[in-house]
C-alpha cells in the first residue's frame, strides 16, 4: 500500500515537471515593477483572446527589463522610461504615458516649488521648510533607488547626478512613496501622478504641486503640456518573434485603453 | 522591606514585559484583521484576482504558496535532520563539526534578498529553471536550512549520554539509536526548527519574487512560475495603487495560514516521533 502510494506520488511529481503550454507559444515579460500590473492585466485579455497561449510576466525594475531583453532571458523587456542612447540595440514600443509628479504632506502649506528649490532641497542645500515659507520643520527628502527609471527621469530632468542627492529616505516602488509622505509631514517625494491623483482623491494626506509652474494633473500630461512624463515601453531586441509581435500590436491597440486608464496611466490615443 | 520591594519591581518588570509583547502581537493582529476583515469572503479565497489584484481573489496565489512551501519543506527537512544528526552524533568537537557550524551560524544570518539573488543566478538562470515555484521552493529550502538544522542539533544535543549510552548497552546500533532513540527524544526540537522554517518560509517576499516570480494564474506545473502570497501582498500594498484593501485581506489569510501550518506541524511532530519511542 505504502509502495503504491510512494509510486503514484512519483508519477504525480513527473507529471507535473512537464509545463502545459509549449514555448512557442508561451511570453515572457520582465521589468518595470510600474508597468508590471498594467502588463499583467494586458496579457490576461490577450491570453483570453487566443486560447493556449500564455503571458508570463516577471517584476524587478527597467534596468532588469533592458537587461532581461538583451540576454534573451526575456521575450519584451518592461521599460517605463525612454530608452538611452546606450540603449540603441533595443526597439521600444509605447504603450501608454506616466506623468511624474512632485507630493508633499497635505498639511504642509508650502503649494509651489521652482526647479531650483526642487534642486536645493535633493542636494541638501536647504534642510528645513523655514527656508521655503513653510514651518519650522525639518525636509525629509524620499528618493528612488538605483535603477529605478523614475529616479533617472527625475535627474535628467533636474539635471542631477544621483551622488550629488543627499536623501533620508530611499524607497522601490510608486506606493511606497506615497506611504511614506503620508506619513510624515516633513517629507517632499516623487510619485506616478495618476496613483498621487487617485490617493489624493481618497483622503490620503498628500497633495501634488505644480511642476515649473504646469499643475499636475492626469489631464495635462495626456495633452502634453506638463513637462515631466515618461512613455511606457514594451522592448525588444531585433525583431521579436511573431507572437510577441501580435501581443505588442495588442498592446498599443485602443482594445485596452481601459486596462491602461484602471493603472491610473494615460493611454496613447484616447 | 527592601527586598520586598525589590521583588515585587522584579514581578512587575516581568508581567510589563510579557504584556507589552503580547499588546504588540495583539496589535498587529486586530489592525489586519480590522481592515482585511470586510474583504474577506468565501470567493475571495476561491477565485483569480482580477484588476492587478484590486478585484477578485486569491486563489491561484494560495495554490502556489502550498506548491512553494511543499517543496522547501521536502527537501529541507530529510537534508536537515541528516545533517543535524551528523553535526551532533556523527562529529567529535574538532574543527570539521565547528567550521560547519560556523558556516550555518553565518546563513541563518543572510538577508533574504541574497537567498534570492542566488537563487535567481543558480536555479532560475544557472540550471535553467527559469522563473518557477521549484526554483523558489529550492531557495527557501536554502534559506531555511541552517535554521531548521542549528534548532534540530541543539534538540539532539540536549539528549542526555545516558540515553545514548543506553542504546549502546542494548546493543543496538548507531543508526537504531539515532532513530529509535535520539531523534524521538529530541522531538520538541525538530518541531520548533519546522515551526521556524515554516513560519519564515511562508511569509517570504524577498527570496521569492525573482525566483518564483510573480504570474497570478493557477500554476499548471512545478516548473510554472507563481506569486506567493506574501509578494501578491507586497506588490498589492508597494506597487499597486488602491491595492490596500486586497491586501489587507491577503495579509489575514497569511495570518491565519502561518498559524494553521504551525498547529499541523506541531502534531504531525509530535505524534510521528513520540510515538516511536514508547513500543521499542
Amino acid at each position: 500500500m505504502n509502495r503504491i502510494a510512494k509510486t503514484l506520488l512519483v508519477l504525480l511529481a513527473a507529471g507535473w515537471l512537464q509545463p502545459l503550454a509549449a514555448a512557442d507559444d508561451r511570453l515572457t515579460l520582465t521589468g518595470s515593477s510600474t508597468v508590471a500590473p498594467l502588463a499583467l492585466e494586458i496579457g490576461k485579455r490577450f491570453e483570453r483572446e487566443n486560447p493556449g497561449v500564455r503571458v508570463d510576466v516577471q517584476t524587478g525594475g527597467s534596468s532588469r527589463g533592458i537587461n532581461d531583453a538583451r540576454l534573451g532571458l526575456a521575450d519584451i523587456g518592461l521599460v517605463s522610461r525612454a530608452l538611452n542612447a546606450e540603449e540603441k540595440d533595443l526597439t521600444a514600443y509605447t504603450i501608454a504615458l506616466d506623468g511624474i509628479g512632485i507630493i508633499l504632506h497635505r498639511d504642509n502649506p508650502v503649494r509651489q516649488l521652482s526647479v531650483e528649490q526642487i534642486v536645493d532641497i535633493y542636494t541638501g542645500k536647504t534642510r528645513n521648510w523655514r527656508e521655503l515659507g513653510g514651518p519650522d520643520k525639518p525636509i525629509t527628502a524620499v528618493n528612488k533607488a538605483e535603477g529605478r527609471s523614475t529616479l533617472e527621469l527625475f535627474l535628467h530632468y533636474f539635471a542631477l547626478k544621483n551622488s550629488q542627492i543627499r536623501a533620508q529616505v530611499v524607497i522601490g516602488d510608486n506606493q511606497q512613496g506615497i506611504k511614506t509622505v503620508a506619513g510624515n509631514p516633513g517629507a517632499i517625494g516623487y510619485v506616478s501622478i495618476g496613483s498621487a491623483e487617485f490617493e489624493q482623491k481618497r483622503g490620503v494626506p498628500i497633495r501634488l504641486i505644480p511642476m515649473d509652474g504646469v499643475e499636475a494633473s492626469v489631464a495635462a500630461v495626456r495633452d502634453g503640456s506638463y513637462p515631466l512624463s515618461r512613455p511606457l515601453n514594451l522592448v525588444v531586441k531585433g525583431k521579436p518573434p511573431a507572437l510577441g509581435e501580435r501581443f505588442i500590436g495588442f498592446a498599443r491597440s485602443a482594445a485596452v485603453n481601459d486596462l491602461v486608464e484602471a493603472q491610473f496611466f494615460v493611454p496613447l490615443e484616447p | 522591606m527592601g527586598e520586598k520591594l525589590a521583588e515585587r519591581t522584579f514581578t512587575t518588570a516581568v508581567w510589563l514585559s510579557v504584556a507589552l509583547v503580547a499588546a504588540v502581537f495583539l496589535w498587529i493582529v486586530a489592525d489586519v484583521a480590522l481592515r482585511g476583515f470586510s474583504t474577506l469572503s468565501w470567493s475571495f479565497l476561491s477565485q483569480a484576482p482580477g484588476d492587478a489584484g484590486r478585484t477578485g481573489g486569491i486563489a491561484p496565489i494560495l495554490v502556489s504558496t502550498l506548491l512553494i512551501l511543499s517543496i522547501a519543506l521536502a527537501v529541507a527537512v530529510p537534508l536537515g535532520l541528516a545533517v543535524a544528526v551528523w553535526l551532533s552524533e556523527f562529529t567529535r568537537a574538532g574543527r570539521g563539526g565547528d567550521t560547519m557550524r560556523l558556516f550555518l551560524d553565518v546563513l541563518a544570518g543572510v538577508p533574504s534578498i541574497v537567498y534570492g539573488l542566488f537563487g535567481n543566478a543558480f536555479f532560475s538562470i544557472y540550471l535553467g529553471l527559469g522563473f518557477s515555484l521549484l526554483s523558489g521552493g529550492l531557495t527557501l529550502a536554502c534559506m531555511i536550512l541552517p535554521v531548521f538544522i542549528r534548532t534540530c542539533e541543539a534538540g539532539l544535543g540536549a539528549v542526555g549520554s545516558e540515553w545514548r549510552l543506553g542504546a549502546l548497552a542494548a546493543g543496538m546500533t548507531h543508526g537504531a539509536a539515532v532513530r529509535h532513540i535520539l531523534l524521538p527524544a529530541a522531538a520538541p526540537a525538530v518541531a520548533a526548527g519546522l515551526v521556524l522554517g515554516i513560519g519564515r518560509a511562508t511569509a517570504e517576499t524577498a527570496a521569492l519574487i525573482f525566483t518564483s516570480g510573480y504570474v497570478d494564474r493557477i500554476p499548471g506545473s512545478l516548473l510554472d512560475s507563481g506569486r506567493a502570497l506574501a509578494v501578491h501582498i507586497y506588490d498589492l500594498s508597494m506597487n499597486v495603487t488602491g491595492g490596500d484593501a486586497a491586501a489587507y485581506a491577503s495579509a489575514l489569510v497569511l495570518i491565519a495560514l502561518i498559524a494553521l501550518l504551525n498547529v499541523l506541524a506541531q502534531a504531525l511532530t509530535d505524534n510521528w516521533l513520540s510515538r516511536r519511542i514508547t513500543p521499542l
